[in-house]
């Protein structure tokens, strides 16, 4: 596929980031595809095999993994003003609605239809919850279940351990990641590879 | 009183130790809650409303903002979301020389693991609130169905749970 220029103006690359941010319901998926439309199919400003080492380098990055790419995506199309740029479309249009939502709802929080409905939704979102959770662990089991029983099982046991650390010890949340870290790097780093050379040791990305 | 500077690093610690839209909940939830600046019906709201209004799925913060603190609220919370995504630029520039490591790939497997449990505890937390009895656990269990089918849109999936209150609890 051939790429064009890639520097669009700086109106055009709000107004894209913008309608991408606008148009995102329901989240992540449908974000990541309206991205891949516009910035890959109908402008042809990046490959699909750089979009998808763009998004490596945003799963090892602390925070919003689209955002982050939306900095990727920014910085490659127009620099630091392409980096501000794509994130006030993105953010600011979609942070102002979701202020408003919230301002309506506080107005009729207090009406026993909306009490009743809340009722409902809360839970609701308790189930969404488990589904966006069990997304995150398919993959890690499915990774586990090829490399041995013994991978998958401490892998569970890791998962309830963490969140049994928070519901009955009550422990920091912070404190649970550092230690999956540390537990992550001591038991799940298979052996075969060699290791590099130790000079800057102990970078975390 | 809410102090905006501490209530800032909270956001912006649960932003820095998450991945993902969600993961920085349980974070936000034990320190918001510790400090008495946000009660648990105030997190399944702005869950719900972040699933409600456009934007990637990370947005609830800006809700959960500004439920606790008003516009300053919300404006703190967008601040403490986007500075880590900008750390993709150092990881973009220092990737490439420790990926091979295996200690790296194992802590980031480390990483995941929490990150399921961790979301384990929220939606324990969501589903132990005083409202909920058993007939918002059916609730919840139809809602965690129809998204797992992928054939009904989260939209609508909220619109019949809010539905579904408004017939059973008004």
């Amino acid at each position: 596929m051939k790429l064009q220029d890639p520097r669009p103006s700086k109106w055009l690359l709000f107004r894209i980031w913008a309608s991408v941010g606008l148009q995102s319901f329901g989240g992540g998926a449908s974000t990541t595809f309206l991205i891949q439309r516009a910035f890959i199919e109908k402008h042809k400003w990046l490959t699909m095999e750089e979009f998808a080492h763009l998004w490596n380098l945003c799963i090892l990055t602390p925070g919003i993994n689209l955002v982050a790419l939306t900095v990727l995506i920014g910085r490659k199309l127009g620099g630091a003003w392409g980096i501000a740029i794509s994130l006030a479309g993105l953010l600011l249009p979609s942070a102002l609605i979701t202020c408003l939502l919230t301002a309506g709802f506080k107005i009729v929080e207090n009406l026993p239809a909306i009490q009743a409905i809340l009722r409902g939704v809360v839970p609701a979102t308790g189930g969404i919850m488990l589904l966006v959770g069990l997304n995150f662990a398919l993959p890690l089991f499915r990774k586990g279940s090829k490399i041995g029983v013994l991978y998958l099982l401490a892998s569970s046991v890791l998962i309830i351990a963490c969140a049994l650390a928070v519901i009955l010890l009550k422990l920091s949340v912070i404190i649970v990641i550092l230690g999956a870290i540390f537990l992550g790097a001591l038991f799940f780093s298979s052996k075969s590879a060699s290791p590099l050379l130790e000079e800057g040791e102990g970078k975390q990305p | 009183m809410i102090n905006p500077f501490i209530y800032f690093l909270l956001f912006l610690k649960a932003s820095l130790f998450s991945t993902g839209g969600f993961s920085n909940l349980p974070s936000l939830h034990q320190d918001l809650i510790a400090n008495g600046w946000a009660n648990e019906a105030d997190f399944g709201q702005s869950i719900a409303i972040g699933q409600i209004s456009p934007g990637p799925n990370g947005l609830w913060v800006i809700s959960m903002g500004y439920l606790t603190y008003g516009y300053v609220g919300a404006l703190l919370a967008l601040i403490a979301i986007t500075i880590p995504a900008l750390l993709v630029l150092f990881v973009s520039a220092g990737y490439s020389r420790i990926e091979e490591r295996t200690w790296v790939q194992g802590a980031m497997h480390g990483v995941s693991l929490a990150v399921v449990g961790l979301l384990l505890t929220v939606v324990w937390t969501i589903l132990h609130q005083p409202g909920v009895d058993w007939k918002g656990l059916l609730i919840a269990a139809g809602a965690f169905g129809l998204a797992w089918s992928r054939k009904v849109n989260l939209l609508i999936i909220l619109a019949l749970a809010g539905l579904a209150g408004y017939l059973l609890y008004r």
